[in-house]
């Protein structure tokens, strides 16, 4: 055997890892972002549910606080930015501008409703109303939910983007397009701590 | 055959397939060989002008056919190596590949909802882990998948189209035809499948890449004196010779498939009795202009794995991988014409209440749950692996005890960590109190109070509903993050340790949730066989049985009496351990070694076991669970130990 047979063997196994190794990244990359992907799904899940809560929240509390018209619009409000951020996010997860809208949507969505339960205070009929505790409940358990599918999320997008960034992987990553994801953290409201109370 | 024969026999037929398999390696062998040395002797000029050709003088020379061997079985090897790596964590991976979509399971969709209890019931009738379930949402044909290594990673792919046009009692039969593939064991040979024939695809797959690359370099390397020619013919010829290998395996695959598609259709009617179920999804495949066609395009790949032929071919040929469509249907329905529908219309589905109604005609016996029952002990071995009418409707009504908020809490990662926080939980309120005060400090604040708000919930909920609720957690556990997953891991081995004790549940509900998904998440590896005679096992063995004893019998004798009935049992003697002797962690030490019996010696084991319990002729809820456990180690599937199962003749 010559030479040249031995080194177009040597290429031809070289090439073949090579390939072997382009595919399997190219496999673990996706399968990184359909688990990040599918962690927004359960995101998403709980999100809804809270969308969902939320009118029945205002029904309940339009009753007894005639005169906090406009806090309670602003809760309508930041909900319906949210839905909207919420359905852009679900389309495209993980994408940064999507994710930081939802982001900011979502913490003004908090930051009305701190609002809202900071004014119920003044309210004592409501705030024994039956309905309404089970409403508040309700919504306590699913923003606890949100906040530990969140973790999970954001845990899958850092495990993907740190695979994305490693090497040989980045040189890959920007041929098959494998974009980098972005957290999801709600940009909370400064206002929140200080709830103005009137009494107007 | 009962399941320990059918795990067996799958373990066999595994063995065989792969001694094909080397069979049509070594043919591939010899051939790329061949054609190596036919184009050595065609570009390799003689030595003299007008001389012998050496290659044809003497065309077997040991280097190189070493050196053939070395690299064909080399790239075989990686390419197989790569796909078992990849489709390494299971089922998982499997639905992902196939564009799967994980169902939520706190989904409000009455189509979603109603596949999920249709499995939840399965899973708990038959005693296997609940799988998560996959819905490939592109794929509008009615079509259906199980995949995974073993019950605990295994997961269910169903097409749109099984959501859109299957009646619940269709479901009910694609659902037990899968589950059989569960049962017999069939899934982890299919995914070896994949991985060999990936191997094998590798061999073409390189002919073609030499050959591509010779079309973009070709000119520059004419120059050279016959070289120019030996790199395509080199490429051809691997094309050639793994084109060969592909057909000789996609010939083996496919003849295997069909064989197992008949039994699981066989055993989905078994088990469901409901042959018009199975049928119905049969013939509406052929009356939807899709069929069971797959889309995606590694249908190919998993073609076996499906419940119908994912490349729309319902006829028979040689490489389909299910027996003709007609053909199945009359071996479940002979009085089948080979007319289909001419439409099938999508179903409404009704939403599922928490009550179902009792379907006129089919009187489900009505069961209760909670209690202590006789038992039969051979009816109980007979039901392992197995599904039924009376197991399904005893799985449903022990569900529907599980109160609401319970079950909601179970279906989301959030809350299906508190339900097993809960379950562990004392009773004795003052250890309550101390777990509780465990669990605080690790714990943050909202899992603790919601595991406090879950664990008001568990009064009056019969022992017998608490194993089936722990195991509808699992599909939710196993969408945790992997940190997520070490703090809730800790949590449940404090909770354990917090009474100083390891009692029978809380073993089983270790056993369970943490035995699963340590493999899940990789902190363990799946148990293998090491052990294949029983004499060495022995002495765990009588560890084992003699904890049994001491937990069912109060009376000295007594617990003498059930250990000798138990060896007796399995024809052997032995003197049972003292009390002492029989702590919980000695227990775990046993079961860790009984775990890695053959299945054939497991089936022994668990016939000890259960002639143990047995023995007093009846069943203490403590007794059941125990049985559980055990089950739950070894890898056996029980079916849930009720009144159902020990009525029954």
């Amino acid at each position: 055997m010559g030479t040249q047979a031995w080194i177009l063997i040597g290429v031809g196994v070289i090439f073949a890892l090579l390939a072997l190794m382009v595919i399997g990244i190219y496999n673990k990359l996706v399968a990184l972002r359909n688990r990040y992907k599918n962690g927004f799904a359960q995101i998403d899940v709980q999100l809804k549910r809270r969308y969902d809560l939320i009118p029945n929240l205002i029904e309940v509390a339009k009753g007894y606080m005639k005169h906090e018209r406009e806090t309670l619009e602003a809760v309508i409000q930041a909900r319906n930015q949210a839905v909207t951020a919420g359905q852009a996010a679900a389309e495209n997860p993980g994408d940064p501008k999507a994710m930081k809208s939802l982001g900011r949507a979502e913490g003004q969505l908090t930051g009305t409703l701190g609002r809202l339960f900071a004014l119920s205070e003044n309210y004592p009929d409501l705030k024994a109303n039956q309905n309404m505790m089970s409403v508040q409940e309700e919504l306590a358990s699913t923003e606890n939910k949100v906040a530990f599918s969140r973790q999970a999320y954001n845990d899958a997008v850092m495990r993907y983007n740190t695979a994305r960034e490693t090497f040989p992987n980045v040189l890959l990553a920007g041929t098959f397009n494998f974009q980098e994801a972005d957290l999801f953290e709600i940009e909370e409201e400064q206002q929140r701590e200080a709830p103005k109370v009137s009494f107007t | 055959m009962d399941f320990f024969e059918q795990q067996d026999a799958a373990r066999r037929r595994t063995g065989r397939l792969i001694a094909y398999f080397i069979l049509a390696v070594v043919a591939m062998v010899v051939a790329i060989y061949f054609i190596v040395v036919i184009v050595l002797a065609l570009v390799g000029a003689p030595e003299r002008p007008g001389g012998p050709n050496p290659y044809m003088e003497t065309p077997f020379r040991p280097g190189l056919f070493g050196l053939v061997a070395l690299g064909t079985i080399g790239v075989i090897l990686l390419g197989s190596l790569y796909k078992t790596s990849q489709l390494a964590s299971g089922g998982e991976a499997v639905a992902l590949m196939m564009g799967g979509r994980l169902i939520d399971r706190q989904t409000r969709d009455p189509a979603e909802r109603r596949l999920l209890n249709v499995v939840d019931e399965m899973a708990v009738a038959s005693g296997t882990p609940v799988p998560p379930v996959y819905v490939m949402a592109n794929e509008a044909s009615i079509n259906a998948f199980a995949a995974g290594h073993q019950p605990g990673d295994a997961v269910i792919g169903v097409s749109r189209g099984c959501l859109e046009y299957l009646d619940r009692d269709e479901l009910q039969g694609v659902m037990a035809h899968e589950f059989s593939h569960i049962l017999n064991g069939d899934m982890r040979m299919n995914l070896r499948l994949v991985g060999i024939l990936h191997g094998i695809l590798m061999i073409a797959i390189l002919g073609w890449f030499v050959l591509r690359s010779m079309a973009f370099s070709g000119r520059s390397s004419r120059g050279q004196r016959g070289g120019g020619a030996m790199i395509p013919a080199i490429g051809v010829g691997l094309l050639v010779a793994g084109s060969v290998g592909l057909f000789f395996g996609k010939l083996i695959k496919s003849a295997v498939s069909r064989q197992r598609e008949y039994l699981a259709d066989a055993s989905a009617v078994q088990f469901t009795r409901l042959p018009e179920g199975i049928a119905g999804a049969l013939k509406k495949i052929g009356g939807r202009p899709e069929s069971s066609k797959i889309e995606d395009a590694h249908a190919e790949e998993i073609s076996h794995m499906f419940f119908g032929s994912a490349l729309g071919s319902l006829r028979f040929h040689l490489f389909a991988t299910h027996p003709p469509l007609v053909r199945r249907i009359q071996q479940i329905d002979p009085t089948f014409d080979g007319k289909f529908p001419q439409r099938v219309k999508p179903v409404k589905v009704a939403p599922e209440l928490p009550k179902p109604k009792k379907k006129p005609g089919k009187p489900v016996k009505a069961v209760r749950v909670g209690g202590t029952t006789p038992l039969d002990p051979g009816g109980l071995l007979g039901r392992i692996g197995v599904l039924d009418m009376e197991q399904l409707a005893y799985a449903a009504a022990i569900l529907e005890v599980i109160p609401e908020p319970l079950r909601d809490a179970a279906a989301e990662p959030y809350g299906a960590r508190a339900v097993v926080y809960a379950v562990l939980l004392s009773q004795d309120a003052q250890m309550h109190r101390q777990q509780l005060n465990a669990l605080r400090p690790k714990a943050e604040e909202q899992s603790y109070r919601e595991t406090e708000r879950l664990a008001a919930l568990f009064d009056g909920l019969p022992q017998e509903a608490r194993l089936p609720l722990v195991e509808t957690t699992l599909p939710a556990l196993k969408t945790l993050s992997p940190d997520q997953y070490s703090k809730f891991r800790e949590n449940v081995e404090a909770l354990i340790k917090a009474d100083q004790k390891v009692d029978l549940l809380e073993y089983a509900v270790r056993a369970i949730v943490l035995g699963q998904l340590d493999v899940q998440f990789g902190r363990s590896r799946p148990i293998a066989v090491r052990y294949r005679q029983l004499d060495p096992l022995l002495p765990s063995l009588v560890g084992l049985l003699s904890t049994l004893a001491y937990a069912g019998q109060s009376a000295e004798a007594d617990v003498k009496g059930a250990f000798d009935k138990a060896m007796a049992a399995i024809g052997r003697q032995a003197t049972p351990l003292a009390e002492s002797d029989c702590s919980m962690r000695n227990f775990d030490a046993t079961m860790k070694a009984l775990a890695q019996a053959a299945p054939k010696l497991k089936r022994q084991i668990f016939t000890a076991c259960v002639a143990c319990v047995a023995a007093d002729g009846k069943v203490t809820p403590r007794e059941a669970q125990l049985v559980q456990a055990i089950a739950a180690v070894l890898g056996v599937p029980v079916p849930p130990i009720g009144e159902a199962i020990g009525t029954k003749p």
